[in-house]
């Protein structure tokens, strides 16, 4: 399982997260066991990796997993987000621990995985004078495509991007969007398993964004190709991810599906036709935090969800109150960021 | 009902399950795109300007002798026209041209527009993409430094002025071989050396010049002026190069530029030197560089 805090802000007094596995078993993981390994169906792996450039520490034994589909890594600028692609592109070497990109160390794997990756840098510097097409080719044939499956693909991807009608034009004259576009062509083009996207939305208005981010998730649907997507932006991720990493101060603070991560940290809510007070009031003398708001109760914050379940189904049959739902609180992206990072 | 049948041919972008080359063909393809960078091939016609007139004059000398060769008698021709080592003259000269104005432009607009980090993102390392970049660069400054001494041969050799028999025209070319790679090599490496700690090109061309036109006004001050010994001159970055050409082809004439007190190997240890002190820099300022900014 793939899900769960991860890195140095481990906790062994916090209770393990929950998930839910293929068949929709909702199933307690214990985290104490499996933090410390990767998982078998995780696309990327690090295991305790730190890393530093001279005497500031980026990364501080950070230990998480990326699973297959969308992923989106949160982090505030400086996070380290743009260090932890370069390290997952072999760029730059971790100072302990271990990675693992697509069954791969990068370390020893260098060039023959990043002949499987694709990166769209974040800066919208690329050459002007150089056609779409041309450049995306170019691209491809270095990631050792054969000529011919390099001209065909580029034009191939340029298509795909939106950029059909203008490959022939010099990258120089197009806009911020279309530059995003030539970027994310040039990294889909020679056919990837994973690509590395940084902040591909910086530059664009509103209209070109949600282009953009639907383009990214059916890349990443459509085609089976694993993204993983930098970005500050907590909607955007939100919106296409189907994962997420969040980094803070050089750790990783939660990591997982993100439906599992928001269903996992807010408790659990009952609506009721009468006797909210009684129920409560049940809850809290069984030592649980609980809140009300009109005919809803709410129960627990950090408890296993199985257990707040169970207590909050024994508080409502022991006051015999009418239920009408109940059901896991599901926090948004923003909360779970906010509480992770600046909350607990 | 009909039994046409159709067949769609473009199934638009899917996953690519075939074969990959290999580092070879990744090397190839960054060195093709640099050589057409260099020529301005495929770009606006003022990048085509110095690489086009760098070799037009490289090759305006060579037509010119031969034209001079055919007019004259063979025997006058024989002795008025000049030869191989006395090119390489004219060519040193045209090195500086490509190393200040063309190096730069190749190594320097990579960093500048962001490709050098895609290029490290792919199979290819720095050391694959810095010896594909000199390859390149070499392949570029032949054009000037061989083909046209070549062609001169050739004429000369059509004219019964050039080298006489197989073994003298095979030793002629692996003459005029070497020497193109000394100059190639020299001139290449000192642009690279100086485009690696600037993405400006006009910062590395003016680095480039000035380097050359201060150490040889220095070194001829030192020894004309101030009674320095001759071997001095080897520290002046036009004539270190063209005194171990001079050495290649034997030549011991007043126009040769040779340098008194220093011998055949020892001028060989210093263009090496040199050449080593160019790598030094460049791996220093690659091993530097970030590239996922």
């Amino acid at each position: 399982m793939g899900v769960g805090r991860a890195g140095s802000g481990w906790d062994p007094g916090k209770p393990s997260w929950v998930s839910q596995d293929c068949s929709g078993t909702v199933v307690l993981v214990n985290t104490a066991t499996t933090e410390r390994t990767s998982s078998p169906s995780a696309v990327i792996s690090a295991v305790a990796v730190s890393k530093s450039w001279g005497s500031h520490q980026v990364f501080s034994d950070v230990t998480a997993d990326v699973l297959p589909g969308v992923t989106g890594l949160l982090g505030s600028n400086g996070a380290g987000k743009t260090t932890l692609l370069g390290m997952l592109l072999a760029l730059h070497a971790p100072d302990s621990g271990t990675l693992s990109v697509l069954g791969s160390d990068p370390a020893t794997a260098g060039p023959e995985l990043r002949m499987h990756i694709g990166y769209a840098p974040e800066h919208h510097n690329l050459p002007n004078d150089v056609a779409a097409q041309d450049l995306v080719r170019h691209i491809a044939l270095v990631h050792g495509l054969p000529k011919r499956e390099a001209t065909t693909r580029s034009s191939d991807a340029l298509w795909l991007v939106g950029l059909g009608e203008e490959r022939a034009r010099p990258v120089g004259t197009m806009s911020t969007g279309q530059r995003q576009r030539v970027k994310l062509a040039q990294a889909i083009a020679h056919g990837p398993k994973l690509i590395l996207l940084d902040e591909p939305t910086d530059g664009l208005d509103p209209v070109q964004r949600d282009d953009m981010l639907a383009l990214i998730r059916r890349i990443g649907t459509e085609f089976g190709i694993h993204v993983l997507l930098s970005s500050h932006l907590l909607e955007e991720v939100e919106r296409i991810a189907d994962n997420v990493v969040i980094l803070s101060n050089g750790t990783v603070r939660a990591s997982g599906r993100i439906d599992d991560l928001r269903t996992g940290q807010g408790g659990m809510t009952a609506i009721l036709d009468s006797g909210v007070e009684h129920v409560a009031a049940s809850l809290q003398r069984s030592g649980y935090a609980v809140t009300i708001e009109r005919n809803t109760v709410r129960v627990g914050t950090n408890e296993p969800l199985e257990q707040l379940a169970d207590a909050l189904r024994d508080a409502i049959a022991e006051n015999a109150a009418p239920l009408r739902r109940m059901e896991p609180v599901k926090q948004t992206l923003e909360d779970l960021f906010l509480d992770e990072v600046y909350g607990s | 009902m009909s039994n046409a049948s159709a067949e769609i041919f473009d199934r638009g972008y899917r996953a690519y399950e075939g074969p990959r080359t290999g580092i070879g063909t990744a090397m190839r393809s960054v060195g093709v795109s640099t050589v057409q960078r260099a020529l301005g091939l495929r770009r606006k016609f003022r990048f085509k300007i110095v690489p086009l007139l760098t070799v037009a004059v490289a090759y305006l000398p060579a037509i010119g002798f031969l034209a001079v060769a055919i007019l004259l008698p063979t025997d006058l021709a024989g002795q008025v026209v000049p030869e191989y080592a006395g090119y390489f003259g004219l060519i040193n000269i045209l090195m500086v041209l490509l190393a200040a104005f063309v190096v730069p432009e190749v190594m320097g607009s990579d960093r500048k527009t962001g490709m050098f980090g895609l290029y490290l993102a792919s199979p290819l390392t720095r050391w694959h993409y810095l010896i594909s970049k000199f390859v390149a660069i070499i392949m570029v400054m032949s054009l000037v430094t061989m083909l046209p001494v070549i062609f001169q041969m050739v004429g000369y050799s059509f004219l019964e002025i050039g080298p006489d028999g197989f073994v003298e025209i095979l030793k002629t070319l692996g003459r005029i071989i070497a020497s193109g790679f000394i100059l190639s090599i020299f001139f290449g490496l000192f642009g690279m050396a100086a485009s690696t700690f600037t993405d400006r090109q006009l910062f590395a061309s003016a680095a480039i010049v000035i380097l050359i036109v201060a150490s040889e006004a220095f070194t001829s001050t030192l020894v004309d002026q101030a009674n320095a010994p001759d071997w001095i001159r080897i520290f002046g970055l036009l004539t270190m190069p063209a005194n171990l050409i001079a050495r290649v082809f034997d030549e011991t004439g007043v126009d040769a530029v040779r340098i008194d007190g220093l011998s055949d190997l020892g001028s060989l240890g210093v263009w090496l030197g040199f050449c080593g002190a160019f790598v030094g820099l460049i791996t220093f300022g690659y091993r530097r560089l970030e590239v996922t900014k």
